[in-house]
């Protein structure tokens, strides 16, 4: 019977998606991957998406005229796949703004580009800002919404050496992930490591699916590092990794940086995981929010989605809000370059307060907007700093490990 | 069916699909489609040339369509080879990675060629993310963003002007169809269907196995590998997200659908299945469910395709009643 | 000392290896099916013990191992007669067959995505904390797995030589024309077969799954290495698969161990290649 539920719900889905068009709609693109391995990420970035576009239409609409999501699977991110997304969101369907979430390292900058209707991705990429820094006149309509790889692993390794903790010895292990992003944070922190006169002792790049650790965790043994980086954004990977890493923990620093956010990290492990630290880009800070603005929406989203807003949500959720509050001003939706013009220049006040977006349209981790560090406390992940500027968050502070003696 | 018959066939789809752009020329959307329908085609009347005429279970297809694509991007990039060049480059690097891959597999049979080949695939992606792909050339996990467009007299083929590279595509896609018709009409394609039956009694009727499944393996790589290059110059993007599990089961798709050596089945089946996916676009996580029943019951209702449904429906007899015809 | 370790964790990959390969195996020694769906099997396994433990009921794993037993059982069973068995009388059926399943695989695992969702679902450990000797250190969990899964093999080892349909099993794999002539009722061991390979896979799928989690899309990862440990081994021989597993379970943990775990896929790969090159019927297997 549920499956029925669900067959007519997306026949109804299919069926509003061919209504025609009437005059008092907006249409926004929204490319996100709906199958596949990313579908879980598409989904934190959709509930985003998806409560910003009712909240704005509860409120009588955006120039009095319905937001019309328009969904595309972006599905394993194949070049031509997002090639076609933006021919059918900008081309076909004639949206007014697409809302990507992560959307890959540079092809999808090439593929919005070509169109004017304004682009948020949450791509954290170098390579992506490099193919933006070619063409900047053209590419005006992309807004990255969080920072690249490069600097959120500058942060990572800022607070790693801002922790209230005096570090046994000055040897470091990083794994990271074979993808773009995995190499980007490796090659960063590696670096970053090396200037601060520490010891690299093992930097290994592992394919997902890894879910034996014995081999890797025999040399971290020998090596009994005062810091271990997993940088591997896939859950059973990395909780796999803990709990063989627990079998025989050495006195290290667990942390995690990005891959601490898929949510089953803490769903599955509770308080196990207590001790691992990580990071969140463009975070709404939980478990206390900085401002009552942004804690009115922690709680509204929990409300509706029975769970702590997830990386992405809320980056997601602020890219159509942004684009809204640029609309307004303008006036007219369909000025695309002016609107661009205006989020380029005048940013956007959000809950946590203002968003302003630098010269390469990405929106650089700071000032309001920091970089969350989270430290994993009773089960729950909990801001311990922001960065940058590199400070404590309130008064949560950081706890040293359990396992280390 | 006879050779007269099958290229009246592919005559008349390829007439028909040439004079698809007056209707959708104003819509990117559906010339991509168009376009993705035509190099899909290639890539699957390869994979029906050596699966269902040779008889030999490659599942390296996409892997070679792959290794073409980057192939050329390498080209290009590196050494200043011009696109239409390249490609042909890029074609002759796929066949020779596909005579490699196919000497180990002459000595197998069945699930085993399939697993080797199937190797490849599962080996090239991180290959292709390693230091050693990086060192040449094929920008690691990050892929490759900048591949120029293919130009030819003068003329650039962009993917923001898709009809020129529509018809340009269909060129290429005509060629390598005639190609893989004149193979299966030639001695070439009585030899495969001997060995395929018999290949005992081929051999003792002198048709060396090995000979004509290296050559088999070396063509359709070459080909394969080409339009692999093809693509990677039209989007102009590359990376090893291509060789996730969503495209080989798509091309398989095609297969299943077009009928396995039911050629032009296989034309038909990309055509089919490319409209398909897009079609379910809408229905979201629902799409690889419906296409995965969809399998399901065109494999148990028509085994031999569309093309052998359309051929009983008309009897046209043939090869295609031996084919559908019981085993024991 | 390290080596120790090492060579631990290297014998557990490989029970949890032939745990993995030896349905695919009987399946394809006995009835020339390759089941593409066999990674899809092995999810079903871990959703249908997580179902079950999600009501909270007496038994623990206890009560799964009772209901997912004949459950898979019967999946298999009427998965071989209603779409497997239809195909055998078509010419090149051993293609279509790989097709078939191959679409029922996205199916399935789709079906997975929908109701459970894409999240990772995870089991209650079935037993916890560690086994300290010396200096090496195993984990309970990974010796339950170890015992539970050579235990398991022994049982159906026990199966093939000592029941009825074990013994027409074997007959029915060495000749399956000559099996019917004698009275044994050919398609209904292809489809026990099938049945008590999808039991093997489903119950290493709940074994696996409260070490590995559960997830829609994992189940590939499964059937590749299933499928380079059966070939390697020798399609169709049991005991080659079970020699294939520890084999590849040690190269595993030695080359993860001294060069990196980027090299293991290339080195499981290098090793099949090169075996196959100079045995194309793997380390054990018989032409057919």
């Amino acid at each position: 019977m549920k499956r029925l539920g669900l067959w007519a719900m997306a026949l109804l889905l299919g069926l509003l998606v061919a209504v025609p068009v009437f005059a008092q709609e907006i249409k926004v693109g929204v490319p996100l991957a709906m199958t596949g391995p990313y579908t879980d990420t598409g989904d934190n970035y959709w509930k985003g998406i998806k409560m910003a576009i009712d909240e704005i239409n509860e409120a009588g609409g955006l120039l009095k005229k319905k937001l019309v999501p328009v969904r595309f699977d972006t599905q394993e991110f194949a070049p031509e796949r997002v090639m076609q997304g933006a021919d059918y969101l900008c081309g076909q369907e004639k949206v007014m703004s697409v809302h990507a979430g992560w959307a890959g390292w540079g092809q999808d900058i090439r593929a919005y580009g070509k169109y004017d209707a304004p682009f948020f991705a949450d791509d954290g990429s170098q390579a992506a800002v490099d193919v933006f820094k070619e063409n900047p006149a053209d590419f005006a309509n992309i807004f990255q919404l969080t920072d690249t790889g490069i600097n959120q692993a500058a942060s990572m390794f800022r607070v790693l050496m801002a922790l209230p903790y005096e570090y046994p010895n000055k040897k470091v292990v990083i794994i990271h992930a074979d993808d773009a992003w995995g190499q980007e944070v490796g090659d960063t922190l590696e670096k970053n490591f090396k200037e601060k006169g520490w010891e690299v002792a093992l930097k290994e790049k592992v394919p997902y699916g890894t879910r034996e650790w014995g081999p890797i965790l025999t040399t971290i043994r020998k090596i009994n590092p005062a810091i271990i980086h997993v940088e591997i954004v896939s859950a059973q990977e990395v909780i796999t990794f803990f709990r063989q890493f627990m079998k025989a923990p050495t006195s290290s620093i667990l942390s995690y940086g990005y891959s601490i956010v898929p949510r089953e990290v803490v769903e599955t492990m509770g308080k196990e995981a207590d001790g691992l630290i990580g990071e969140v880009p463009t975070a709404m800070p939980t478990p206390k929010a900085p401002t009552p603005e942004a804690q009115a929406w922690v709680d509204k989203f929990e409300k509706i989605y029975g769970h702590r807003p997830q990386a992405g949500s809320w980056a997601a959720y602020s890219g159509v809000k942004a684009w809204a509050a640029a609309v307004a001003a303008v006036g007219d939706e369909t000025k695309l370059k002016e609107v661009n013009q205006y989020i380029a220049t005048q940013g956007y006040k959000g809950e946590t307060g203002m968003w302003k977006w630098d010269a390469e349209h990405v929106m650089r981790a700071g000032g309001d907007v920091p970089i969350g560090h989270y430290q994993v406390q009773d089960g729950e992940m909990v801001t311990i700093y922001t960065d940058p500027p590199t400070k404590p968050y309130l008064d949560f502070k950081f706890i040293k490990p359990r396992w280390i003696k | 069916m006879d050779g007269k018959r099958r290229i009246l066939i592919m005559a008349v789809v390829f007439g028909l699909v040439a004079l698809l752009p007056i209707f959708f020329g104003g819509s990117k959307v559906i010339m991509h489609i168009l376009i993705m329908c035509l190099i899909w085609s290639v890539v699957a009347s390869c994979w029906d040339l050596i699966m269902g005429f040779a008889g030999i279970f490659s599942f390296g297809q996409v892997a070679f369509f792959v290794i073409g694509a980057y192939a050329s991007a390498i080209f290009s990039l590196r050494l200043g080879v011009p696109p239409i060049i390249s490609t042909f480059l890029a074609g002759a690097v796929a066949a020779a990675v596909g005579v490699l891959v196919a000497l180990p597999c002459l000595r197998l049979k069945g699930a085993y060629v399939a697993l080797v080949t199937f190797a490849v695939h599962m080996i090239l992606a991180p290959f292709l993310k390693s230091n050693m792909g990086r060192a040449i050339g094929t920008g690691g996990a990050q892929g490759l963003l900048t591949i120029p467009p293919i130009s030819l007299f003068g003329y650039t083929f962009q993917n923001a002007e898709p009809i020129p590279f529509f018809y340009l595509t269909l060129v290429v896609a005509v060629i390598c169809s005639l190609i893989i018709i004149l193979v299966i009409m030639s001695h070439w394609g009585t030899a495969f269907l001997t060995l395929k039956d018999s290949e005992d009694f081929a051999r003792a009727l002198g048709v060396s196995a090995l000979r004509y499944k290296l050559m088999v393996f070396a063509l359709t790589s070459f080909l394969t590998g080409m339009i692999g290059g093809f693509y990677g110059h039209y989007v102009g993007m590359l990376s090893t997200r291509m060789l996730g599990i969503d495209l080989f089961v798509t091309l398989m798709i095609m297969l299943v659908i077009g009928g396995v050596g039911q050629y032009p089945g296989a034309v038909l089946g990309a055509f089919f299945t490319v409209t398909i996916n897009e079609m379910l676009a809408p229905v979201g996580s629902y799409r690889p469910l419906i296409l995965g029943a969809m399998v399901l019951i065109l494999v148990l209702a028509l085994p031999d395709g569309v093309v052998g449904l359309i051929r009983s429906l008309f009897n046209l007899g043939g090869r295609g009643a031996r084919a559908g015809g019981r085993m024991k | 000392m390290e080596v120790i370790d090492v060579i631990i964790s290297g014998m557990i990959n490989g029970s949890v290896y032939a745990l993995m390969a030896v349905g695919l195996t009987l399946v394809y020694g006995v009835s020339k099916v390759f089941n593409f769906a066999y990674g899809s099997f092995y999810s079903l396994g871990g959703y249908l013990a997580f179902s079950i433990l999600s009501f909270k009921i007496f038994g623990g794993y206890v009560t799964v191992l009772v209901l997912a037993v004949p459950a898979l059982l019967l999946f298999g069973y009427v998965v071989e007669r209603a779409i497997v068995a239809p195909l055998r009388r078509w010419s090149s059926w051993e293609v279509k067959v790989m097709m078939l399943t191959l679409g029922l695989a996205l199916l399935m695992d789709n079906l997975f995505q929908i109701t459970y969702g894409a999240r990772v679902k995870s089991l209650p450990v079935i037993v916890e904390g560690s086994l300290t000797v010396g200096p090496v250190i195993v984990s309970w969990q990974d010796i339950a797995i170890f015992v539970l899964s050579v235990s398991g093999m022994f049982a159906f080892r026990w199966v093939l030589n000592n029941t009825w349909v074990g013994l027409a099993v074997q007959a029915v794999a060495q000749n399956p024309n000559g099996a019917q002539i004698v009275g044994i009722p050919r398609d209904k061991i292809f489809a026990a077969t099938f049945a008590i390979s999808t039991v093997m896979v489903g119950l290493g799928g709940i074994l696996l799954s409260q070490k590995y989690f559960v997830s829609p899309n994992q189940g590939w990862d499964i059937l590749v290495k299933a499928w380079v440990i059966t070939a390697f081994g020798g399609m169709g021989s049991i005991r080659g698969s079970l020699y294939a597993a520890f084999i590849m379970g040690m190269l595993e943990a030695f080359v993860g161990w001294m060069f990196g775990l980027t090299w293991v896929q290339f080195a499981l790969f290098g090793v099949l290649l090169a075996t196959l090159a100079i045995r194309p019927q793997g380390l054990m297997g018989k032409w057919g």
